[in-house]
């Protein structure tokens, strides 16, 4: 097992370069954001060489890799283009506690409703209560993120109001303004006011798939042989469940929780545009599309390395749970 | 044989199962006396309903689609129908246990062999784990399995077949049940395995005392084991009588072309084919009116495809359910 881990982290480096290598050539594929200011007649043609020069942009994709690659490997992901000023590092170290925050306690959210109503829902299959979780899941999965924190900001920013004429919930933004010198519980609670309506909406479209995957894996064991051992050996009907169905059920579940891990550093794009929050998800994509390629590179690298760390995880937790699996 | 104590006294057992494509009669009255100490043998192809009997005296016939809609089943007096659930859990496991086909997936694939045994024990006897451990070893050697202590922690993949009906046996020995039920539990064996598995069971009964309901649907299985023999078809017992009886006079045609079927060794070689009974089990959506062996039977007359005949005693011991009995 420990040989097992030792190769492949092993492993891991040369698949993060080539993972580096790949979305840096795709990112080349977005235009020379220079090329454009020739049209502006202000600025001089001799200015924009300098810049495209300065930046690499008159180099091929590939040297302008090793040219960026070279201050990676000392530390310098280079200057963000998006932000002039600061370096791409700096631009990500400011939206990844933000989209942390989010992503977390949505994920943490979903979980801890998604998992309990799936088992619900599989232990009375076809009663009330499974028609009623299936009808809410699959409405959660398909109610569009962007309409859904539309209608919440409807009911708790425009319709419910407090005693003092303020919206109920702020609509938008991550802290109020002039909080940021507060103390740790009034940015607390005013940070927990501001993530209300967001969670809600991410949740509830996860909350679905976590249930309807674990009714599903819970639906397969608990018609396994094994379970009927069980109740005629005479297990209470609790630990047929919690025992000896569930951690058999958990096996998919825990290889899918895992490989979700990465997606709380992600972000989500939308419901961070929707909630004006200034989180990964809207940066990467900025980044994108304005060729900002330090920027997205560093977002891009964190994901990826996250990605590629916790399907180790997963693998390893695979053998904990299920005595089946064995590295060597 | 009849001056032993009665165990089990099943009464006109009628198990159904409510599907989509209507109500099927699994069990239809099936009558069934256990006495104490002793092997009895309930045969019969697939579809008669043995299995459901014997899931229904472990009131663990899955609810819905099946229901047990009328009978009795006495077991020390007591009718286990009327039990409660809490009732009934704490006789499973300890005074009646089960054993099932397929040793391959009846184990919990999660848990120890040590653990799965030791947990039906702690279930219903008031011993510390330390205590548990020690009786489990005890199974395991009772039941032949070399190296107890070392098979303890092993995981039930680690083990073949054969081994793993072996654990199941001990598993449902463990708190000295009055009634085994065997389900079929040699059918996914190899022969070689089979008659091992036979063997420990024909052993551990004559050692320890309790009544075993062998449900098979191969004659050659009760032929050694079973004291008393019940055929049941379709649903009901069509036969019941000593072993020695059936297998010398059967009065039934339908045990009678069962008998028939099988390739006898002593004959000499014939290029005739074997004695196979007519036609098909009757579909369960569509019993066929009178004695539902009537379509297939070679001695039915106008009565038996009007009426359905009761279980009679034909002979001291030796019940037919028959208007036209094969004479002896």
């Amino acid at each position: 097992m420990r040989d097992y881990v030792i190769r492949r982290i092993l492993g891991m480096i040369p698949l993060i370069l080539i993972v580096m290598i790949v979305s840096f050539a795709i990112f080349s594929m977005v235009p020379n954001p220079f090329a454009a200011l020739i049209e502006n007649p202000r600025i001089k043609r001799s200015d924009i060489d300098r810049l495209i020069k300065a930046w690499g942009f008159d180099l091929p994709w590939y040297m302008r890799f090793f040219r960026w690659f070279g201050g990676v490997i000392r530390g310098d992901w280079g200057p963000s283009l998006l932000y002039p000023g600061s370096s791409a590092r700096d631009v990500i170290a400011l939206a990844l506690p933000v989209t942390v925050r989010l992503m977390g306690i949505e994920f943490l959210v979903a979980l801890a409703i998604g998992l309990p109503i799936g088992i619900l829902s599989a232990i009375k299959q076809y009663s009330m209560t499974d028609y009623v979780v299936t009808v809410v899941s699959f409405m959660g999965m398909s109610m569009p993120t962007f309409w859904f924190g539309l209608l919440l900001m409807m009911l708790f920013s425009v319709v419910l109001k407090r005693p003092s004429g303020m919206p109920l919930l702020p609509p938008g933004g991550i802290l109020t303004p002039g909080l940021e010198e507060a103390s740790f519980w009034v940015k607390f609670l005013d940070r927990a006011q501001y993530l209300v309506m967001p969670v809600i909406v991410l949740a509830f479209s996860s909350i679905g798939s976590w249930a309807r995957y674990m009714r599903s894996s819970m639906l397969e064991v608990i018609r396994q042989d094994y379970i009927r051992t069980a109740r005629a050996k005479g297990v209470p009907e609790r630990s047929v469940i919690n025992k000896h169905a569930l951690r058999n059920a958990m096996i998919p579940i825990v290889t899918l929780i895992a490989l979700s891990v990465p997606a709380i550093v992600g972000g989500a794009s939308i419901t961070e545009t929707i909630f004006n929050i200034p989180g990964m998800g809207k940066l990467i994509i900025a980044a994108e599309t304005k060729a900002d390629y330090p920027t997205a590179m560093v977002g891009l690298m964190l994901i990826s390395i996250l990605v590629i760390v916790f399907n180790l995880l997963a693998d390893i937790v695979y053998a904990w749970i299920d005595p089946r699996i064995k590295y060597s | 044989m009849d001056n032993r104590e009665v165990l089990v006294d099943i009464k006109n057992l009628r198990t159904f199962f409510y599907t989509e494509d209507g109500v099927v009669p699994a069990v239809d009255g099936i009558d069934l006396t256990i006495h104490q100490g002793e092997v009895v043998g309930l045969v019969g192809e697939s579809g008669c309903g043995k299995s459901v009997t014997a899931l229904s005296i472990m009131r663990l016939i899955p609810d819905p689609p099946g229901k047990i809609v009328g009978g009795e089943i006495f077991f020390h007096g007591e009718d286990l129908l009327k039990k409660s659930n809490e009732e009934m859990r704490l006789i499973r496991g300890d005074k009646i246990s089960m054993i099932f086909q397929e040793p391959m997936t009846s184990l919990n694939p999660v848990y120890t062999i040590g653990d799965q045994i030791s947990e039906a024990i702690t279930l219903h006897q008031k011993i510390n784990a330390v205590e548990a451990k020690k009786r489990t070893i005890e199974m395991l050697h009772l039941v032949g399995i070399p190296e107890p202590e070392r098979r303890y922690s092993q995981y039930p993949h680690e083990m073949s077949g054969g081994m793993r009906q072996r654990v199941m046996i001990a598993m449902a020995l463990s708190c000295n049940p009055d009634l085994l039920i065997s389900d079929e539990a040699t059918t996914a064996l190899d022969v070689t395995i089979q008659a091992q598995i036979l063997d420990l069971m024909r052993g551990l009964q004559k050692k320890l005392g309790m009544a075993i309901l062998i449900i098979t649907h191969n004659l050659a299985v009760v032929a050694e084991m079973a004291d008393t023999i019940n055929i049941a078809y379709a649903g009901k017992i069509v036969e019941s009588a000593t072993a020695r009886e059936i297998f010398k006079s059967p009065r039934h045609p339908y045990t009678y072309g069962l008998l028939q079927s099988i390739p006898k060794f002593t004959e000499k070689r014939t290029s005739e084919p074997l004695p196979a009974i007519e036609g098909m089990v009757p579909s369960p959506y569509h019993m066929p009116k009178g004695c539902s062996f009537n379509p297939r039977c070679p001695f039915a007359t106008e009565k038996c495809r009007e009426e359905e005949p009761e279980l009679v005693e034909l002979a001291p011991g030796h019940m037919v359910r028959c208007f036209h009995p094969i004479e002896s």
